[in-house]
């Protein structure tokens, strides 16, 4: 090998060392533990795809599948959508811009602890979301939390809360990339705005796009903190906020099952696979550069 | 707007006064902004609400938090002493040094080993980079709760259970820190190392002294996202820590997200999430550059 190889070889394999290690070797053993009945108390016995066909079995994970699915749909489309309008209005040049972006964008910093304590409050019964939802609810309480229709909803809407501004400075990103010159040519040209936007902006967005679509749905799918912290009961009530996240924490943190646990954590990578795989197929289509 | 006129703009800033009445003449003379700056402030408001509510909560007296109807503003002022009482019901102070300390390991290693691996990958061939490169790719793809219970098990059986090293080392890498670095090593002139190459120098220091330097910009930015991400991490450190010594802040403060005990302290939990969040704020006012620069490149969001 020549010298300059080895150099480069020593610059890399710290890295890739660091993650064969804690990445190559987990994740191998993490499928190998799913096909045990492992409760780190005693050694792990060979059961095959036992835990697969119990888990087909199990209420409390069916459950935790649609929980799952329900917290995606309402984290994704709506912060998608929410975000993209936010990035609109951000765009445009107004005094004060700057200052509003900033105040706009602190949701993003808080840790999701600290965003689980601080809507605790503001959702309580006869918080500040009640007192504000009066005039179109005429309820003196609300119990966000406990009801077992609001709550996910709740969830989802403190998830979106903080992840919308996020979002947003992605899309802004992708808007001040668009060169100015092509979409004044539309205007002169004789479209409007919205013909504008639909026909040059949004197919320049197209890589935007998938970036804010794969990540939003990966984050989604492994929502675990919110739930943790704020539902009743960690994922209650019955349930409602046990997502796959919240159940591999309690199969294998708070029951010790770690086999459980393991085949949890597969079928949720499963899961993710397939929904990753289908967006990037129905993202490809026509490929629009600025080339 | 370009470095040089934002430095400058800084150098000349006019007073508070002036500035004011430079934005109503620009608002008088484009008054289609209007519109604009009434949606924009309205989004603000609706988005910073809560965390003004949570730092003006954390100046209340108890009773006020949940009062009804809803104090907008603290009107039994308490000054300090909801701070006071919070340092008194946990050990904050310890909390805050587990997380200095982890965050700032985080950052050194990450921004070190990234700026190496990504001038590896952009300048170097040897065998099997192609490989190497799609594998600590790879791991990026990979959401990090599959990992969790065979990394317990693997910090488990190294006898790593609640301890510094559990807590701190199966996360002190990032492999978009990798993909980062290399973009920017790339853009490196290859002449500059070769120069130093004929003049004899080794490339330990190649590295040290021309390729990381050239680098900084990224490594600000990485560092900061670096920060943010290891301040607010909570499901590792959750399942690695058992005892107080070592527990970090958002572990340490679940303790008021479900309060058992017959009296809640809201306000004193208002103080303890404006002190846990104050770091990342303070961070972002003075480094916001590369703050939005590295969440752009990243999509990281712990």
């Amino acid at each position: 090998m020549q010298r300059r190889q080895i150099w480069g070889l020593f610059f890399v394999l710290p890295t890739v060392i660091f993650f064969a290690i804690f990445f190559l070797y987990p994740i191998v053993s993490g499928l190998l533990f799913s096909l045990t009945d492992f409760t780190l108390l005693r050694p792990p016995e060979w059961v095959g795809l036992q835990n697969y066909a119990d888990l087909l079995k199990d209420r409390l994970f069916l459950k935790s599948i649609s929980v799952t699915l329900g917290f995606v749909l309402g984290t994704t489309v709506p912060v998608w959508i929410l975000s993209l309008l936010a990035a609109k209005v951000f765009y445009q040049r107004f005094a004060g811009r700057e200052i509003l972006k900033v105040l706009f964008f602190a949701p993003v910093l808080p840790s999701l602890v600290v965003v689980a304590i601080v809507w605790r409050i503001l959702m309580n019964p006869s918080g500040v979301m009640t007192t504000l939802l009066r005039p179109f609810t005429g309820l003196g309480e609300i119990d966000f939390f406990n009801n077992p229709t609001l709550s996910p909803i709740s969830m989802i809407l403190i998830n979106d809360w903080t992840t919308i501004p996020f979002y947003m400075l992605i899309w802004l990103a992708g808007l001040t990339g668009i060169p100015l010159e092509l979409r004044d040519a539309a205007l002169v040209d004789g479209a409007n705005r919205w013909q504008s936007f639909l026909r040059i902006e949004l197919p320049l967005l197209r890589p935007t796009a998938v970036f804010v679509a794969a990540i939003s749905t990966i984050n989604a799918f492994q929502a675990f903190t919110l739930q943790y912290a704020i539902s009743p009961g960690r994922g209650g009530p019955i349930d409602v906020n046990t997502t796959m996240g919240l159940l591999i924490w309690k199969y294998g943190f708070q029951f010790y099952r770690m086999g459980d646990a393991s085949t949890v954590s597969v079928v949720l990578f499963a899961l993710i696979l397939i929904v990753t795989i289908l967006q990037l197929g129905l993202s490809r289509g026509e490929q629009y550069s600025l080339e | 707007m370009t470095e040089m006129t934002q430095q400058a703009a800084v150098r000349t800033r006019p007073t508070l006064g002036k500035r004011f009445r430079l934005w109503l003449a620009d608002l008088r003379h484009h008054p289609g902004q209007v519109i604009w700056l009434a949606i924009a402030l309205a989004l603000a408001v609706s988005f910073a609400f809560p965390l003004y509510f949570m730092i003006s909560s954390s100046f209340k007296a108890e009773s006020e938090v949940l009062a009804i109807p809803v104090h907008w503003t603290p009107q039994d002022f308490q000054g300090l002493l909801n701070y006071q009482r919070a340092l008194e019901t946990v050990p904050l102070a310890r909390y805050f040094m587990n997380s200095f300390l982890m965050a700032g390991i985080d950052v050194v290693v990450t921004v070190i080993f990234s700026a190496m691996a990504g001038y590896g990958f952009a300048k170097f061939d040897f065998p099997l980079k192609r490989l190497f490169f799609v594998f600590v790719l790879s791991t990026i793809m990979v959401p990090f709760q599959i990992l969790l219970v065979p990394l317990f098990i693997e910090i488990h059986s190294l006898g790593w259970d609640d301890s510094y090293a559990g807590l701190i080392i199966p996360g002190i890498m990032n492999a978009f820190g990798v993909f980062m670095m290399r973009q920017f090593a790339y853009a490196i002139p290859d002449e500059l190392m070769d120069a130093a190459r004929m003049d004899g120098a080794s490339e330990p220091r190649i590295f040290a002294q021309i390729v990381f330097p050239l680098l900084s910009s990224a490594s600000a930015s990485l560092a900061v996202i670096i920060f943010l991400f290891s301040w607010n991490n909570f499901l590792w450190p959750l399942i690695v820590i058992k005892s107080q010594e070592i527990m970090t802040v958002p572990v340490g403060i679940t303790v008021f997200t479900q309060p058992h005990s017959a009296q809640p302290q809201w306000a004193v939990a208002m103080a303890v999430s404006t002190l846990a969040t104050l770091p990342v704020m303070l961070l972002f006012v003075f480094f916001q550059r590369y703050f939005i620069e590295g969440f752009v490149l990243s999509g990281l969001k712990g």
